[in-house]
């Protein structure tokens, strides 16, 4: 009986997958559970950035820039289609100001404008 | 007043549109059932008919040195063989055109789109159409015989080569699957070797030939090739519901026609149990199973029959 | 019969990733073939040089989807050599985890991948569902399925909360039951077995005039494993089986792998049961002394392994990367003589390729 089981082994499995439900997600006419650690949409403190540039140094995939003309003027850019969603830049600030929140980031046509200024400091042009 | 009763007939039921849609009911339920079977959740019940308006809205193109009328020509002939096929089988125990012999008519209608498929393949001057091609004669050879030599065991048991006949000598003698269990199994076999379903769709085996003899195809003529399987599938499914399950001819139509969807659901669930369990032959280990034991098999179905009969 | 060339060009339903490879058939046999890369190549040992070596981190890990831990892992050891610092224990452990899980997802898609071409579409997809439980794993500690990026320089960039602890060993429990259920399923179905046996045998000497590591060598019986043979903390400490078979064919390397997996899922529960408290990471120093130093990891499928030199700046001077599927691949032309057409698929897919590892 035993020889008789592992024989049908398949199947069993496809008889229980008929009865179980789909274990598929209905996104987009589903609800979508990310977990809180899912690095998704670049989010920032903007009272915590001073402008020091350690975010820009390390990303890997230049998708931050930092227009800065003087210490209290600045202006911090990020590029979204560019950003390859590593986390560098959250582990590299020391002020805790700028990391992941884990909201998706929806799809595009035109990738090049795609720009999201993160924080302006008494910067006009 | 004849002439509009045998158009109905012909285009109406059950001839052209019912096929197409059963043709399409039937595609719905395999995919739904095979999807089911592997945890997703499958198509919607018109994603078969929008498939067939997609296709017939696609550019046709064919690669240089094909030969086109035959290109052309052959799904064409391939979608009437089976339409006229499906005219001769009883639905629900109804059916306007039979006579003695159509058994025999049927079988070779149902061969016309393997040789075309054969002949599309070699048309079409592709690698893999090539190989797709040969395949698809190598396989024909294999289980086509068995076929032939099974499905005679319930004409020889109900005494007639009409199908019509055999359906109904069964309301006196007893669904036949209950004296051919065996033959049963064996047309299921043949039946998926016909349609070229896993685990026999050698010919068309995604990973190595690519699309086999129907690589090349596009638009227009791939929606009259999709057609074509499809109502294959459902003349032989009612082929198989007929000659082994038939318990249709009752008087009144609505038992008739549940009983007769209840029977053609049965055998559409074990197709696709069966696609969704086995994993696909070599050609030469079909080759090999057809002629050592499908062959003796079938002779020894016949055999018991005949003896029973007797 | 005259023999004709089918390409199993870069467009293929067989292949995951481009390739290109003439097979000269003649009716359903194969007489021969040639193969051709270069198809995925980005020039990322270039690229490496113009980035600093914390950017070099994710640059890495984009060099394959399927092992990008593996390769985070061996650039990581190699920084933090040539740096000389040591890293924690916990951190250790962790890497072994993620190392693991990693087997363990690669396996099971490879599974599925061959079940697929040999047409039992529905093994491949009830081996994917169970995947799913080992990418669940992955992106609730680390938060991505495929692109952890779980390493840094000096150790890992998270740590493992009461809760994730919790969550992992109920994973991997049920990971266990369903590695059983296709084990199950893989040595009782005939079909499987029929395709599989005794197709493209591969003999000791042929893996070794090749230099061919990994399930692959271990499936001819050659006893080879980089995790017991020159092993990185923690798995010196760990206790395993490393699994081989003696007869070399695809029925062999279909079972090893499977195997392996099991194999796998065991060691995540002993590494979640041994693993210290402490530290996740040791701050490391930007610039990195001069010197070169090689690194070796057990990918899934082998051994990878990563030359480093440094010039005293915060840019590597020069990286050079060997992954297993390149050692691999030069055996394909071998195999794939004198087997029928329809055992193609079954040939390729006992390689296990990522050609995007070959490529770089």
């Amino acid at each position: 009986m035993k020889v008789m089981r592992r024989r049908f082994s398949l199947l069993n499995a496809i008889f229980d997958a008929v009865m179980a439900r789909p274990d598929t997600v209905g996104y987009p006419f589903g609800e979508l559970e990310l977990p809180e650690g899912y690095r998704g949409a670049i989010v920032i403190d903007a009272d915590k950035c001073t402008g020091c540039g350690l975010c820009v140094r390390d990303c890997p995939a230049d998708a931050l820039r930092l227009e800065k003309k003087s210490r209290d003027e600045f202006r911090l850019i990020h590029y979204p289609a560019r950003c390859a969603y590593c986390g560098q830049c959250e582990d590299s600030c020391q002020r805790g100001a700028i990391g992941h929140s884990n909201a998706l980031v929806g799809a595009t046509a035109r990738p090049r404008e795609l720009i999201v200024v993160l924080k302006e400091k008494n910067i006009d042009d | 007043m004849q002439f509009i009763k045998g158009l109905f007939f012909l285009l109406i039921f059950p001839g052209l549109s019912f096929q197409v849609v059963c043709g399409l009911a039937f595609e719905w339920i395999d995919r739904k059932l095979l999807a089911r079977f592997q945890r997703r959740v499958g198509p919607p019940w018109y994603q078969p008919l929008a498939d067939l308006i997609k296709l017939f809205s696609k550019e046709d193109i064919m690669p240089e040195g094909a030969y086109d009328l035959v290109e052309t020509l052959l799904p064409l002939i391939s979608l009437s063989a089976v339409l006229t096929a499906g005219l001769y089988i009883p639905i629900a125990g109804f059916t306007p055109f039979s006579f003695e012999g159509d058994l025999i008519v049927i079988q070779f209608l149902m061969s016309v789109p393997t040789l075309a498929y054969y002949l599309a393949g070699i048309a079409s001057v592709g690698i893999y159409s090539l190989l797709g091609g040969g395949r698809s004669l190598l396989q024909f050879f294999s289980y086509e015989v068995p076929l032939l030599i099974t499905i005679s065991g319930p004409a020889v048991m109900a005494g007639s080569w009409s199908i019509a006949e055999i359906s109904r000598s069964q309301l006196d003698q007893g669904p036949f699957i209950v004296f051919q269990p065996l033959g049963f199994i064996l047309a299921v076999v043949g039946l998926i070797g016909k349609l070229k379903r896993d685990p026999l769709d050698i010919p068309s085996a995604s990973s190595e030939v690519v699309g086999g003899s129907l690589t090349e195809f596009t638009g227009a003529k791939l929606g009259f090739w999709h057609l074509v399987m499809n109502i294959q599938a459902v003349v032989g499914i009612f082929l198989l519901a007929n000659l082994y399950l038939g318990w249709s001819n009752i008087t009144s139509p609505l038992p008739a026609i549940g009983i007769f969807v209840l029977e053609c659901l049965a055998v559409v669930v074990v197709l696709s149990a069966t696609s969704a369990v086995f994993a696909r032959l070599r050609i030469d280990q079909l080759a090999g199973i057809g002629w050592k034991i499908l062959v003796p098999l079938s002779l020894l179905q016949l055999g018991f029959v005949i003896l029973m009969g007797v | 019969m005259n023999k004709i060339t089918i390409p199993i060009g870069p467009h293929h339903p067989l292949l995951k990733e481009p390739l290109s490879m003439k097979i000269d058939i003649a009716g359903e046999r194969v007489l021969g073939a040639s193969l051709r890369l270069g198809y995925v190549h980005r020039g990322i040992e270039k690229l490496a040089l113009e980035r600093t070596y914390v950017q070099d981190v994710h640059l890495i890990e984009r060099i394959c989807g399927i092992c990008s831990h593996v390769h985070t892992t061996t650039f990581c050891l190699a920084v933090e050599a040539l740096l000389g610092i040591e890293v924690p224990p916990r951190a250790q452990y962790i890497r072994a985890l993620m190392c693991e899980l990693e087997r363990v997802h690669s396996h099971l898609l490879w599974l599925g991948i061959l079940a697929k071409h040999v047409g039992l579409e529905t093994v491949f997809m009830h081996t994917w569902h169970d995947r799913e439980l080992a990418l669940d794993i992955m992106e609730g500690v680390s938060g991505g399925r495929v692109s952890h990026a779980a390493n840094q320089i000096g150790g890992v960039r998270f740590d493992l909360s009461e809760e994730q602890e919790a969550m992992i060993r109920e994973n991997v429990e049920k990971l266990k039951t369903q590695v059983g259920g296709v084990l199950d399923v893989i040595e009782n179905e005939p079909a499987l077995r029929a395709r599989t046996q005794g197709v493209a045998p591969v003999s000791v000497e042929l893996i070794k005039d090749y230099c061919v590591v990994g399930p692959v060598a271990r499936a001819s019986g050659v006893d080879i494993d980089l995790r017991r043979d020159d092993p990185w903390p923690p798995y010196d400490q760990l206790d395993f089986k490393v699994i081989t078979l003696p007869d070399g064919d695809a029925w062999a390397r279909t079972l090893i792998r499977a195997l392996e997996t099991r194999e796998s899922l065991r060691l995540c529960e002993t590494i979640m049961h041994k693993m210290p408290d402490g530290p996740v990471t040791v701050r490391a120093p930007r610039k990195v002394p001069e010197g070169e130093v090689v690194t070796r990891s057990e990918a899934p499928r082998g051994e990878v392994v990563y030359y480093l030199r440094s010039n005293g700046s915060d840019k590597p001077a020069r990286l050079k990367v060997r992954t297993p599927t390149l050692a691999v691949l030069s055996l394909l032309p071998e195999q794939l003589s004198a087997i029928h057409v329809a055992d193609i698929p079954v040939v390729l897919a006992g390689i296990d390729l990522c050609i995007a590892c070959a490529d770089r």
